[in-house]
């Protein structure tokens, strides 16, 4: 039997509760709940964030690619991401703005709660009421919310390439990322204080 | 400093990377979360305003199940459990106002409340965040998940150049 598994709607509820915590203990974990660290990429002091979130991406994928090829996972059953490539483009530069904003992504805000943060909490319910503002005014954006569907596409299909190549790209790129970042912060540490 | 008490963030990423594999292979889909505040506040608005809420097409989806029985809203309340876990066992807990040195705390509740605001929003264009856009999506080389990141961190550079108070 290959996964994803066939799970009960009760069980699959379950797993949930699991996954979550797992993502919130490794989240707060690697320092992702406090928004200095999730914020000092953008001023050179911490790269907490890319060195977490691209070798998350690596482990990952490199478990999609084998798991696949080796039929024990199916992918056509699994939820791929769809694309929008205007809206995720402008969705993802406004996103950056709130984020130095706040100091948070909506992941990471719970986990900065977890720790007492009531900035973090804050937040939270900006982010609630900035949902229901997009849900009030939907339908003034929806035309640009719908544009440019590019359905499930992913890297290997758009460029035609084996996913094995797009791995082996990607490795390459968030190496040549944390050898760059490891080197500035030994400069770094010498001559700036923390 | 107080930073040595977290782990490597590489071993914190290898972490995050099996939890993701994990959900891909357990559930079919990846991990999320700003879903989880949609279904939240649109379910919070509902109890209070029912008849507006009901006018507001966009929030139909999000409300045909009880907030209970949604399975990003379940991993979302495991996040802050497991979080809670990583915080008590380092003693890390402490109730706070985390900001900036020359920021005061009113400033501060701002800087949180409208960044917050413009993630929410950000997190409906985009069809998802950093969990269920850029990770998830950037793990099965989803075009959608590359756009994404490559957007945040271009604008995130920018944006911080330009709000360098907030954080010195």
């Amino acid at each position: 039997m290959s996964a994803p598994f066939i799970l009960t709607d009760t069980t699959n509820l379950v797993m949930a509760v699991f996954l979550g915590l797992f993502f919130g203990f490794f989240l707060e974990r690697g320092g992702l709940g406090s928004p200095h660290k999730l914020t000092g990429v953008f001023y050179l002091t911490d790269f907490a964030v890319p060195k977490a979130m691209f070798t998350a991406i690596l482990v990952a994928a490199t478990g999609l690619c084998l798991l696949s090829d080796l039929k024990y996972l199916d992918m056509s059953r699994v939820w791929i991401i769809p694309t929008f490539f205007w809206p995720q483009l402008v969705g993802g530069a406004l996103f950056g703005m709130g984020y130095v904003i706040s100091g948070y992504c909506p992941g990471t805000a719970v986990a900065g709660l977890a720790s007492g943060r009531l900035d973090a909490l804050v937040t939270m319910i900006g982010i609630g009421c900035g949902t229901l503002f997009f849900a009030a005014i939907f339908p003034l954006v929806e035309g640009f919310y719908k544009t440019t569907d590019m359905g499930q596409i992913t890297l290997p299909e758009l460029m035609s390439m084996n996913h094995w190549v797009v791995l082996a790209l990607v490795f390459v790129l968030a190496g040549l990322m944390f050898y760059a970042m490891e080197r500035y912060e030994k400069r770094g540490s010498s001559s700036l204080p923390k | 400093m107080k930073e040595k008490k977290f782990w490597s963030p590489y071993l914190a990423g290898i972490g995050l990377g099996l939890t993701l594999l994990a959900s891909f292979m357990i559930a079919g889909q990846g991990l999320g979360a700003s879903r989880a505040f949609t279904v939240v506040a649109g379910a919070g608005m509902q109890s209070v305003l029912p008849a507006y809420t009901a006018t507001l097409s966009y929030l139909s989806k999000y409300l045909e199940l009880s907030p209970l029985r949604d399975w990003t809203v379940l991993e979302v309340g495991g996040v802050l459990l497991g979080a809670l876990a990583g915080v008590l066992l380092s003693r890390g807990f402490q109730f706070r106002f985390d900001k900036g040195a020359r920021l005061s705390i009113s400033t501060r509740v701002m800087t949180a409340f409208g960044g917050g605001v413009i993630l929410g929003f950000a997190s409906r264009i985009a069809r998802g965040c950093t969990s269920g856009v850029a990770l998830t999506g950037g793990a099965q080389f989803a075009l959608s998940g590359w756009v994404f990141v490559i957007a945040m961190f271009a604008s995130g550079f920018l944006f911080a150049a330009l709000f360098r108070r907030l954080w010195s």
